[in-house]
C-alpha cells in the first residue's frame, strides 16, 4: 500500500466530519441532513478500513510530516468510532425525525446538533490518531466542548444542570492532565532538547527508558486523574449518571460507547511511556485499584437504581473499571481482555441505550417501575434491551462473558500489581465476583420487570419497522458472534494491539 | 542577555510569577463579582508580562506569540465577555460562601506549601531560570481547583477555572520554555471556547432557574 492512498485515507478521516459538519449548519431539510451524515460517516468507516489493512501490514503508519501516528492500538479505537458512529447514524435517522414530528425541536435547531455531532466525531477521531500528546489532549478538550450542548439539548432544568456539571467536572479534570502533559513535556526536553516534537508520541516512545522517573510519576498521576475524569472512574464520576440521563440516545450511546474508551485510549498511550522509565508495578497498580474501587462501587449503585438510563450509566463505569482492571493487571491475557471488553462494551451499550431511547419515546418516563410489558409494547425494542441487558452482566452467550473471563483469569494467575497485595493473594478476584453477582441480579431484576409483565392500556402497542432497527440487529448479532466464534483476523488485530501495550 | 546575569533574570521572572500567586490570594479574598474579572485580567496580564520575561531573556521568540494571545484573549475578551454577563444576570456579590474567607485564606496557604512539597523532588532536575515557577504554576492550580470547589455562583467557579488554567500556562512557559506553538494555539483557542460557553451558559442557567446560583441546580438527585 503507498503512502500515497494512505495520506488520502488520513485526510478524509479528518475531513468527511469537519466538512459534513460545517454543511450540516447551512442545510435546512431533515433528510439532507441525514444523507450528508450518513456519507460522512460512511468516508470515515472506509477510510478506517483502508487505513486498518495497512497497519495490519506494515506496523504502524505516519503521515502529514509525523503529525498523524497509527498504530494497531490506535486501529481498534478507530474501528469502535467507525462501528459506534455508524450505527448511531443509522439510528438517528428515525429518532431524531420523531423528536421534530413531537415539537421536541425546531427543526432548525436540527441543523445545529448535526453540527455538534460531528464536531464531537472530529475530535475524537482526532484524539485518536494524534501523534502529540499536547494535540491529543487539545482534542479531547474539544470533545467536553462539543458535547456539552449536545447532553443538554433538550433545554430542560434537569438537562442544563447535567450540561453544567459536566462541563466544570470534566474541563477542571482536563485541566490537571494538561499539568501532566506540561511535565511530560518537562522530562522529555530534559533528554531531547529543545524541539518542537518533542511532545510526539514516536519520538517519546524512543528516549521513554531515558526519561526521569520522579518526573514521570508525578506527570502520570496527574494523566490519570485527568483523563480518569472522562473516562468516569470512582471518585471522579459524579458527572456521568446525570449526563447519561438527560442527553438524547444517541449522544448517550456515543459519550458511553466512544468518548469513554478515548480517554481510556489516551491514559494507555501515556502509560506505554511512563512504563518504559518506571517499574510498570507503579501504574499498573494504580489502574488495577481504581479499576477495581469503580467495579465494585458502580455494581452496588446498580442495585439501587430506579432509572434505566441511569442503570446504564453506572453500568457504564462498571465496566470501564472492569477494563482497567484488565490493563492495570496486564500480561497478555490482562491486556487483550481489556481492549477486547472495549470493544464489547461499546457495542453493548450502544444497544442498550438505542433500547432505552425507544422506551423513553414511548413512556415518557425514566422510571423503572413505569415501564411494563414490553413484550407486547415494544416488541423489538424489548429483546435489544434483553439482548444488552444480559450482555451487560456477562452471561454466556455474550462476547462481554468472554473478556470479562479473560480479565478474571488474569487478575486470579497474577493478583494485583502494586504494593499493595503480595501475589497469590485471592481477594481481589472474591471482591470482582461478588460485586459482578451484585450487579447480575441488580440487572436481571430491574430489566425482568420492564420486559415482562402487563402492558399499560392507555399505550400504543406494537412497534413500526424503521430503519433505527438495522443497527439494533447488527449490535446484537455481532454481541452473540464475538463470543462464538471471533473472526481470526479481527483477532490478529486486537493481539497485535495488546503486544503494543506489552513491549517494555 | 549578557549585560544581565542569569542570576538577577531568575529573580526577576520569580517576581513576576509570585505576583501571579499574589492575585490568586486576592481572588479568593474577594466577594464582588467585578472585582474578581478585573483581579483575573491582572493576573492575565502578569502571566503575559512573565511570559514575554522568558522569551526575552532566553530568546524564544514564539513565547511572545503565546504572550500577545494572553493579552487579548484573557485580558481583553473573556474579561469583557463576563463583565457583560454580570451586568445582564444582575448579580454582583458572591453572598453565601461554603468556606469563610479567612479560612479559605489559611487553606490556600496550605495548598501552596503542598504545592511547594510535591515539585520540590523534581525542580533540581531543571536548569532553566524559570525552575522555581513551576511550584507557583501548581500552587495557582491547586488554589483554583480549591476555589471552584468552595463558590457557589457560577461566574465564580468560571474565573476560578480561567485561574487554573493561567497556572497550568505559566508552568508550561516555566517548565519547559512553553509548549510547542501548535499546542499553545490549540490550549487558547480551547479555553476560549469554554469560556464562551460558559458565558452562554450562565445565562440559559439564569433563564432556567432565575438564579446563578449552583446550590439551586439540585434536580438530579440519586
Amino acid at each position: 500500500m503507498t503512502g500515497f492512498t494512505i495520506m488520502i485515507a488520513v485526510g478524509l478521516l479528518l475531513l468527511a466530519p469537519l466538512t459534513a459538519g460545517w454543511l450540516s449548519l447551512f442545510i435546512k431539510s431533515s433528510r439532507w441532513l441525514h444523507v450528508t451524515n450518513l456519507i460522512s460517516i460512511g468516508t470515515l468507516v472506509g477510510a478506517e478500513a483502508v487505513i486498518g489493512r495497512a497497519v495490519f501490514l506494515q506496523g504502524s503508519v505516519t503521515a502529514f510530516a509525523d503529525i498523524v501516528y497509527i498504530d494497531a492500538l490506535s486501529s481498534v479505537i478507530l474501528f469502535i468510532i467507525g462501528t459506534v458512529g455508524l450505527a448511531c447514524s443509522l439510528y438517528m435517522r428515525s429518532y431524531m425525525d420523531e423528536q421534530v414530528a413531537r415539537g421536541m425541536i425546531a427543526p432548525n435547531r436540527l441543523s445545529l446538533f448535526f453540527f455538534l455531532f460531528h464536531m464531537f466525531l472530529l475530535a475524537m477521531v482526532l484524539a485518536t490518531v494524534a501523534n502529540s500528546l499536547g494535540v491529543q489532549w487539545v482534542a479531547i478538550e474539544a470533545t467536553t466542548l462539543a458535547t456539552t450542548f449536545l447532553i443538554a439539548f433538550w433545554r430542560r432544568r434537569e438537562s442544563l444542570e447535567a450540561g453544567w456539571k459536566y462541563l466544570i467536572l470534566c474541563s477542571v479534570g482536563i485541566s490537571l492532565a494538561l499539568f501532566g502533559v506540561v511535565l511530560m513535556y518537562y522530562s522529555s526536553l530534559r533528554v531531547l532538547g529543545d524541539v518542537s516534537s518533542a511532545l510526539n508520541i514516536t519520538q517519546l516512545q524512543q528516549v521513554a527508558a531515558r526519561l526521569d522517573p520522579h518526573i514521570l510519576k508525578l506527570a502520570f498521576v496527574f494523566l490519570f486523574v485527568g483523563y480518569g475524569t472522562k473516562v468516569g472512574l470512582v471518585p471522579m464520576h459524579s458527572w456521568l449518571p446525570d449526563a447519561y440521563t438527560e442527553a438524547p440516545a444517541p449522544v448517550a450511546a456515543m459519550l458511553a460507547g466512544v468518548l469513554e474508551t478515548v480517554a481510556v485510549y489516551a491514559i494507555l498511550r501515556c502509560r506505554g511511556i511512563a512504563d518504559q522509565a518506571l517499574s510498570p508495578d507503579f501504574t499498573g497498580g494504580l489502574l488495577a485499584l481504581f479499576g477495581l474501587i469503580s467495579f465494585a462501587l458502580a455494581a452496588f449503585f446498580i442495585l439501587l437504581q430506579h432509572n434505566y438510563k441511569r442503570l446504564f450509566a453506572y453500568s457504564s463505569i462498571e465496566h470501564m473499571g472492569l477494563a482497567m482492571v484488565g490493563f492495570g493487571v496486564g500480561g497478555p491475557l490482562g491486556t487483550f481482555g481489556g481492549l477486547f471488553h472495549l470493544v464489547n462494551h461499546a457495542f453493548a451499550k450502544s444497544l442498550a441505550f438505542f433500547a432505552a431511547g425507544n422506551i423513553h419515546r414511548r413512556f415518557k418516563t425514566v422510571e423503572i417501575d413505569q415501564v411494563r410489558g414490553l413484550t407486547t409494547v415494544l416488541p423489538w425494542s424489548a429483546l435489544a434491551l434483553l439482548i444488552s441487558g444480559l450482555a451487560l452482566t456477562a452471561l454466556p452467550p455474550f462476547a462481554l462473558f468472554t473478556s470479562e473471563m479473560q480479565i478474571i483469569t488474569a487478575l486470579g494467575s497474577s493478583g494485583l500489581p502494586g504494593e499493595w497485595t503480595q501475589p497469590g493473594t485471592r481477594t481481589p478476584v472474591v471482591i470482582l465476583l461478588l460485586c459482578s453477582v451484585v450487579a447480575f441480579a441488580g440487572f436481571l431484576y430491574r430489566i425482568t420487570g420492564m420486559v415482562w409483565g402487563p402492558a399499560p392500556e392507555d399505550i400504543v402497542h406494537g412497534e413500526q419497522w424503521s430503519i433505527g432497527h438495522i443497527p439494533i440487529i447488527l449490535l446484537g448479532a455481532m454481541l452473540v458472534g464475538f463470543c462464538m466464534t471471533l473472526p481470526a483476523s479481527f483477532r490478529q488485530f486486537v493481539e497485535m494491539a495488546s503486544t503494543l501495550l506489552l513491549s517494555r | 542577555m549578557s549585560w544581565l546575569s542569569p542570576h538577577i533574570a531568575t529573580q526577576i521572572v520569580d517576581f513576576s510569577s509570585a505576583m501571579l500567586l499574589l492575585t490568586c490570594f486576592a481572588i479568593v479574598a474577594q466577594r464582588r463579582l467585578s472585582a474578581c474579572v478585573d483581579l483575573f485580567a491582572l493576573q492575565s496580564l502578569f502571566l503575559a508580562m512573565t511570559a514575554a520575561l522568558v522569551a526575552f531573556f532566553t530568546g524564544t521568540r514564539h513565547i511572545y506569540i503565546a504572550a500577545a494571545l494572553t493579552v487579548v484573549v484573557k485580558v481583553i475578551v473573556i474579561p469583557r465577555v463576563l463583565k457583560g454577563v454580570i451586568e445582564r444576570l444582575n448579580v454582583t456579590r458572591e453572598l453565601v460562601m461554603r468556606i469563610n474567607i479567612p479560612a479559605s485564606l489559611l487553606i490556600c496557604g496550605a495548598l501552596v506549601m503542598i504545592a511547594f512539597f510535591i515539585t520540590q523532588p523534581i525542580i533540581p532536575f531543571g536548569h532553566l531560570l524559570t525552575r522555581d515557577s513551576l511550584a507557583i504554576a501548581l500552587a495557582i492550580v491547586l488554589i483554583g481547583f480549591f476555589t471552584m470547589i468552595s463558590r457557589q455562583k457560577a461566574v465564580t467557579q468560571l474565573i476560578a477555572f480561567l485561574v487554573m488554567e493561567n497556572g497550568l500556562f505559566l508552568g508550561a512557559t516555566a517548565a519547559t520554555y512553553g509548549m510547542p506553538l501548535i499546542v499553545e494555539l490549540g490550549v487558547f483557542f480551547d479555553v476560549l471556547v469554554a469560556a464562551l460557553i460558559a458565558g452562554i451558559y450562565t445565562n440559559r442557567l439564569q433563564d432556567a432557574f432565575d438564579s446563578v446560583d449552583t446550590t439551586h441546580l439540585t434536580e438530579l438527585k440519586e
